[in-house]
């Protein structure tokens, strides 16, 4: 059988076992298959994109070990706010950039001709980008217990893992908003750095109280404060208290808010 | 469903931001044949091609793909295309092989190793399976952008400038392979600015301009139509072309 041929008769094989649509236009691809090959897809992503992970979980190491010597704050603060640090970089710069520079080649234009909805396609992304920040919050939280003795009750690894959740879900949509907002890739690579730089030093600085008592306020309500809050509950659960739950409120309405103006505004192509 | 009409536009209408790129386009396109939509740029072609495939929802009008209306069941009408857009681009970081079972997980045809590694052989591409998208030649790109397009065996292949910057090797075997799709029973419905394209593989053309069809027709139709045609002989040098035809039709002046 010559090499064309064989191709062929694979393909006419699948399509008389009735795997493909052949010629009858009753053919509708299974929602969890279609799921499936977008995970595989970019997942494989990820992993080649290794180096950009590795780095978002190396930043939030670096910052938990070199506070701790310095001794800056307690050490259930300083674990949240290393992985809220890692959350921001995953969500804020790795997810606004991969979608705006795939949107400008027009990657989602070629899947959005396939039966694929948009919306798996977005999920697809989506859930690739939490397991990484779930893989980076574990990294930290073993590291934290291993090398600088912070461990959490079961409690309190329960309610970390929660946070992290909510955290890379809070930073995803923040850079959704982003490419909702503007379609230039190469506006949003300075702007998603403008937004990182300004978020984690603004949260860092302002809820120290280096910037003011009314900036202070304000930092431990951002986006960065009330995340932080939560890992510094998850941290010390005694120390979760009805302030802590505000910040999950507050966590939950941002998402709600930048995701909405995310999405309502999020354009498939930049024509 | 008119016969075996396997693609029915009807009174297609598509705008943006207030101009109106198709303005009342109706074409029918039959089973197993080649169709070529002929214009200058800007005239439409793509726009149409756009909501072909849903990727913009037109003004008014529908579009039928095997007797399913794109607006009502996107995902099924969907399902019965398959497309090779004007500029593909794949996630840079996937290699062939990755892309290839992406694409046909997409449609739900599953494809083995075994499977794969004889679709590449068809295009020449099985020494190239660990690479990626960006690594391969612009006739390779073509080669496997028709293969992802074909891989589920559609009724209808949309094919947008399918070789345009390809050299004249590449063309014609990407001719072939056009020819070979029809063979098989497919219907093609490809854009070209080339009309020796258009005269080489195509059962009927429809050349539009400003978003409206001019004239629909076999191309060696349409040129005894307009040989005579002082639009048509003004522009023609020698013996009437289809390109005269074209030019004569839709006019000298330069396009965006």
């Amino acid at each position: 059988m010559s090499e064309k041929t064989a191709g062929e008769a694979a393909l006419n094989e699948e399509a008389a076992a009735g795997n493909a649509p052949g010629f009858d236009g009753t053919f509708q691809p299974q929602i969890g298959r279609t799921l499936a090959s977008l995970l595989q897809a970019d997942a494989a992503v990820l992993v080649r994109n290794r180096r950009s992970l590795i780095v978002a979980i190396i930043l939030p190491l670096f910052i938990l070990l070199a506070s701790k010597r310095a001794a800056v704050s307690g050490s259930a603060a300083l674990l949240g706010a290393s992985i809220t640090f890692g959350l921001v970089s995953i969500g804020i710069l790795g997810y606004s950039m991969s979608v705006a520079r795939d949107r400008e080649k027009g990657v989602f234009q070629r899947l959005r001709v396939t039966p694929a909805p948009g919306w798996a396609i977005m999920t697809s992304r989506i859930a690739v980008q939490v397991a990484a920040s779930l893989v980076m919050s574990a990294v930290v939280l073993i590291v934290a217990g291993e090398v600088d003795h912070i461990v959490l009750s079961p409690v309190g690894y329960l309610l970390a893992a929660a946070s992290a959740l909510v955290g890379a879900a809070m930073f995803l949509s923040i850079g959704q908003m982003i490419v909702g907002i503007i379609k230039s890739a190469d506006t949003i690579n300075s702007l998603a750095r403008f937004i990182y730089i300004g978020v984690v030093l603004f949260g860092l600085l302002g809820e120290s109280g280096k910037l003011g008592a009314a900036l202070a306020s304000v930092a431990t309500w951002s986006p960065y404060g009330t995340i932080a809050a939560m890992f510094a509950g998850a941290g010390n659960t005694s120390a979760w208290t009805g302030e802590t739950w505000l910040a999950v409120a507050a966590s939950l309405g941002y998402i709600l808010v930048f995701a909405g103006i995310g999405i309502k505004w999020f354009r498939w192509s930049t024509d | 469903m008119t016969g075996s009409a396997i693609l029915e536009i009807k009174d297609l209408r598509v705008s943006y931001n207030g101009t109106r790129a198709v303005d009342g386009i109706s074409l029918i396109i039959e089973a197993g044949e080649i169709f070529g939509l002929l214009g200058p740029n800007g005239a439409g072609k793509t726009s149409t091609l756009s909501a072909i495939e849903g990727l913009v929802r037109p003004e008014a009008g529908n579009v039928k793909v095997t007797g399913i209306e794109m607006r009502g069941a996107p995902p099924s009408a969907r399902a019965n295309i398959g497309v090779q857009l004007q500029a593909t681009s794949f996630q840079s970081e996937l290699t062939i092989f990755q892309i290839i079972r992406l694409y046909a997980g997409l449609y739900g045809v599953p494809v083995s190793n075994g499977k794969l590694r004889s679709l590449l052989a068809e295009i020449h591409l099985e020494t190239e399976a660990g690479r990626r998208f960006g690594q391969l030649s612009g006739g390779q790109q073509q080669r496997l952008a028709l293969l992802l397009a074909t891989i589920h065996n559609p009724p209808l292949v949309l094919l947008d400038e399918p070789t345009a910057g390809l050299d004249p090797q590449a063309r014609r075997q990407l001719w072939s392979r056009i020819e070979e799709l029809r063979r098989r029973g497919h219907s093609i419905l490809l854009t070209t600015h080339s009309m020796e394209e258009a005269q080489a593989v195509c059962d009927r053309v429809a050349i539009i301009d400003y978003g409206k069809i001019i004239d629909i027709d076999a191309p060696e139709e349409l040129i005894k139509k307009y040989e005579n045609d002082p639009r048509v002989r003004k522009a023609a040098r020698g013996q009437v072309t289809l390109d005269d035809v074209f030019v004569g039709l839709t006019g000298n002046a330069l396009r965006d």
